[in-house]
């Protein structure tokens, strides 16, 4: 994925002069005060917002080929856990072009992987909001993207069900899936970033975790 | 927060006010109106004429229970088939329209002319629509069907695209992100995110439908309605208060029909709330109990 010199923002610019590559395998975590256009970025990462100046170039299947866990994780409150990880798998499988089996493996595995098996037929609106995180999850990770945008996708979990969450996001890893995720808290930058994004004065600054270490190690 | 909602609620009355003064010319028409409202509900339609549930005198009833040959159960019947075949066939033709006319599914140039379809079938009232169809196929039922099924979908039409753009956004984004094809985003997450809303308008539709059957009837296409408009020709007007209090008991049996089937889609469904069938019983078994002590 390419970004080139674009500028995010809704009616104000947030950030401008944005360039950056995102290459196979990478996580990115995408740090920075809030308000400072994070979210914003991630949106218009995923088309939902117009960039005010630039381009974004994904590189990627239109069809299921871009996850998105948004921080209200977008389920679909009134149906099942199945129907809700069935979604991912429609994307990269549409039902037009068959599959069906396929679709199944892939929707039973996630849910296996995520630990919510037991959970298939129940209504998302009964979940806990550790639950729901697992569906949104496990939704990702039926679809198989190519690149996965995640908005706080680890906050307000307990360690078991980080722990749950990262294996099954590096198993999309293996499969050369790429993230870009937006984090709050040092402690998951240091399980999965190889590389941080941070927002800072209007730019983004782009480090490789070694070197986002050593200016933390500075700071400190 | 209250001052100025109590002073927009105030100037909306007197605005209100103004504008009734403004259409009526003679206030003094109120005078003895009551006294004529007493005087023709108990003397023209007090006490209901039941006989409309009695069989009529032709064609000769050749059921076992008189009530099934009856003007009452007859028209009722009429009408509740022509209400539910219309609101069935209106609601798929307004779902159909609807999902091109929300703004947050379509963009504007597409969802603009599916608004003004369904604006178009809506701004004729479904008696016009009866007329139409009148003339066009003959008085009967079917007139009725395709009277109120068009109008249903004017209707229906703008509750629903109305509802689809209401509903939270974030799901219809992730779909938008993963790059779902329209029927599925309309299908797996449109439809089960609005069920309640959906379910609350099919079944105000079909109640609305089956009360407006009552009008559309009067010109002539079939139901209920046929039967008060012959009644009201012959001036028998306790035979017409029968007839309505048969529709309001209908009204009212639809009414809670659409609350059980609601049930099944909302959050309130999560909570099991005791039956007043559950708790008699429980009353009952806990006398006999006592009883045998």
């Amino acid at each position: 994925m390419v970004l080139e010199d674009i500028s995010i923002g809704y009616n104000t610019v947030l950030a401008s002069e944005i360039s950056a590559r995102v290459h196979p395998g990478e996580v990115i975590a995408v740090l920075g005060p809030s308000g400072i256009g994070k979210t914003t970025l991630i949106r218009t990462i995923a088309g939902l917002v117009e960039p005010i100046d630039g381009d974004v170039e994904l590189n990627v299947e239109k069809r299921g080929g871009l996850g998105y866990i948004p921080q209200k994780l977008g389920l679909v409150r009134h149906a099942s856990v199945y129907h809700n990880v069935n979604l991912g798998a429609r994307a990269s499988l549409p039902v037009i072009k068959g599959g069906s089996e396929e679709r199944k493996k892939r929707v039973n595995s996630a849910l296996v992987a995520l630990n919510i098996e037991e959970k298939t037929t129940e209504p998302v609106r009964r979940l806990s909001g550790g639950q729901l995180r697992r569906v949104a999850t496990a939704r990702a990770l039926a679809q198989r993207p190519k690149l996965l945008l995640a908005d706080e996708f680890l906050s307000e979990l307990d360690h078991n069900t980080v722990d749950v969450v990262i294996d099954a996001v590096k198993e999309l890893l293996d499969a050369g899936a790429s993230i870009i995720m937006v984090e709050h808290h040092e402690e998951n930058v240091e399980l999965l970033a190889t590389r941080v994004w941070l927002i800072e004065g209007e730019k983004l600054l782009d480090y490789s975790i070694e070197e986002w270490r050593n200016r933390v190690g500075e700071e400190e | 927060m209250r001052k100025p909602f109590i002073f927009v609620i105030l100037s909306l009355l007197i605005l209100a006010w103004m504008t009734l003064n403004n259409l009526v010319d003679d206030w003094g028409r109120l005078e003895g109106g009551w006294e004529n409202l007493t005087t023709f509900v108990s003397e023209s339609m007090w006490p209901p004429n039941w006989s409309v549930i009695e069989a009529q005198s032709y064609p000769v009833c050749e059921k076992d229970i008189e009530f099934f040959c009856s003007v009452g159960y007859l028209g009722m019947l009429e009408t509740l088939k022509i209400a539910f075949v219309s609101t069935i066939l209106g609601f798929i033709g307004a779902l159909c329209l609807s999902s091109f006319a929300a703004r947050n599914l379509m963009p504007m140039y597409i969802a603009i002319p599916f608004r003004l379809i369904l604006a178009a079938t809506r701004s004729l009232p479904s008696l016009i629509w009866a007329i139409i169809f009148v003339i066009v196929i003959g008085y009967g039922p079917l007139a009725g069907v395709l009277a109120m099924t068009f109008y249903t979908v004017g209707y229906l039409g703008k509750l629903q695209y109305e509802t689809f753009e209401g509903m939270p956004s974030d799901a219809l984004e992730v779909s938008k992100a993963m790059g779902l094809s329209h029927t599925t985003k309309f299908t797996s997450v449109v439809i089960p995110e609005t069920g309640n809303h959906l379910l609350s308008q099919l079944m105000f539709m079909f109640e609305y439908n089956v009360r407006h059957g009552t009008v559309i009837g009067i010109v002539g296409a079939g139901g209920i309605g046929y039967y008060i408009s012959t009644y009201l020709r012959f001036l028998q007007y306790d035979k017409v208060f029968a007839l309505l209090i048969i529709i309001f008991v209908v009204v009212v049996l639809i009414d809670l029909l659409s609350l059980m089937v609601r049930s099944f889609v909302t959050d309130e469904g999560d909570v099991r709330k005791p039956t007043w069938l559950k708790e008699m019983m429980k009353l009952y078994q806990s006398r006999k109990a006592s009883s045998e002590q």
